[in-house]
């Protein structure tokens, strides 16, 4: 709550022109300015060309227009010619160790020159590829979310068509069951009716033979003996 | 004034100035500082890339407590390879082949290592006087070698370093002036004398950079006893 006070104060003696002035250093908060939040600027790919090693480009760009191309070349041999004649440099035994320890470093430089710098440029490569694998790993787990999710999503469709099926599957089974038992019943009520039938038929069959024996009893009954004289003459 | 081979190790004064001041500052003002970038420059990279190489080799042996000394140790290496290689060049002034300097930071060190010992484990710090499977006979007079030879380390250490450097250069001026004056006298001897001098140039690379790296792991040595 008093921080909004200063905040407010503040921006209203900024505004207030010059008796404001000297009060707004007090309530000014820091890093906030644009400076300490701009972008970092770029390091440069390579250092600063050389030639023969130790002497920059520049100062062969620096006296070129004025003496050419064999300026700087006649510039150094004529120093160097001027401390040796002038013996302002001597020539003494440091000489000799000097010329020593230059072939030492010139041959250490230009044989592994190029490979500590192609080393160094391996060590830089192999953190670039620790994090863009952390980037790729990221991105192909997200992916492979995505296709998870469609899958998902495809599986939702198909689940209607899933329920029609168990719909129809449970209907069928409930046709079957009623036809079966359509059938059960159907076959008991026959069995019943021909039970009946055959009971009739037998009854029929029953009274038949009865009919038929009674009527041969009688018929043998009532044949007289004079018929069966008759018959006998008549062979 | 007698000019002598031994003036180049005088501790350099201009105008009541003592540049050994310079000359010690130098190795810092040499390597560059890395900054709070992911990726650096190429030097920055390659440095950074040593020293974590060595300060890993370094630190292997030691447990926790030795931990502590990763960046002392380190820097003294850093400083003394730098001064070491530095000196081989014309005209230069090494500071290490100053006795003064080298014993500066031997003593202290060792005796760091020692308090440290004495401190935190005395009975394994005073074990260390006795090895293992000695005979019985043989107990004092090896616990009064010991440690006449505990201290003896600091100026072992310190005499070393200064004995090797100081006598590499003093051959190697010594060869070149025999180059310089066999030179108009006798050339096929001058460059017979020369590939020699090249040869001792090599030699005292390789000593420069083994002398530092014995110093320091001689250090990690003793404080491995202790701490």
């Amino acid at each position: 709550m008093l921080s909004r006070l200063v905040l407010v104060s503040g921006h209203i003696l900024k505004n207030s022109g010059s008796f404001g002035a000297c009060l707004v250093q007090a309530s000014r908060s820091f890093h906030q300015s644009s400076q300490s939040r701009a972008p970092v600027p770029p390091l440069p790919e390579k250092g600063g060309k050389v030639r023969h090693g130790i002497f920059p480009e520049e100062l062969f760009t620096l006296l070129y227009p004025k003496t050419g191309v064999t300026g700087p070349y006649m510039l150094g041999t004529g120093l160097l010619l001027y401390m040796l004649s002038k013996e302002i440099y001597v020539i003494n035994h440091e000489t000799f160790a000097a010329a020593s320890i230059g072939v030492v470093i010139i041959y250490g430089v230009k044989k592994f020159g190029p490979s500590v710098a192609a080393f160094s440029g391996i060590v830089s490569a192999d953190k670039f590829d620790v994090a863009q694998e952390v980037k790729d790993q990221a991105m192909a787990s997200l992916a492979q979310g995505i296709e998870d999710e469609k899958k998902e999503q495809w599986r939702v469709e198909g689940r209607c068509m899933l329920f029609d099926a168990k719909r129809n599957n449970v209907a069928m089974l409930l046709e079957t069951n009623y036809r079966e038992r359509l059938h059960m019943v159907t076959n008991e009520v026959k069995k019943r009716l021909d039970y009946q039938v055959e009971l009739q038929n037998l009854h029929r069959r029953m009274e038949q033979e009865h009919m038929v024996n009674w009527v041969e009893q009688s018929v043998i009954k009532s044949i007289t003996p004079q018929q069966v004289q008759g018959i006998w003459s008549l062979h | 004034m007698i000019v002598s081979f031994f003036d180049q190790f005088a501790s350099p004064v201009f105008l009541g100035i003592p540049l050994i001041a310079i000359a010690i500052a130098l190795p810092w003002m040499l390597y560059p500082t890395p900054s709070s970038r992911w990726v650096n420059n190429r030097l920055i990279t390659t440095q950074e890339w040593l020293i974590n190489r060595f300060t890993n080799q370094l630190m292997l042996p030691l447990n926790m407590g030795g931990h502590k000394w990763a960046l002392l140790l380190t820097s003294l290496m850093i400083f003394l390879i730098t001064t070491n290689m530095l000196g081989l060049l014309p005209y230069t002034f090494t500071p290490t082949t100053q006795l003064s300097l080298n014993l500066g930071f031997a003593v202290p060190l060792w005796l760091a290592t020692v308090i440290i010992g004495m401190r935190n484990q005395p009975t394994v710090a005073l074990g260390h006087l006795l090895p293992e499977g000695t005979p019985i006979m043989l107990i004092p007079v090896l616990i009064v070698i010991e440690t006449i030879s505990l201290f003896m380390r600091p100026l072992a250490l310190g005499v070393r370093l200064t004995a090797n450097l100081t006598a590499g250069h003093l051959l190697i001026q010594l060869i070149a002036t025999a180059v310089f004056v066999l030179l108009p006298m006798m050339p096929v001897v001058a460059i017979l004398t020369a590939a020699l001098l090249f040869m001792l140039t090599l030699l005292e690379v390789a000593v420069a950079m083994i002398q530092a790296y014995v110093f320091v792991l001689l250090l990690s040595l003793y404080l491995q006893e202790n701490v």
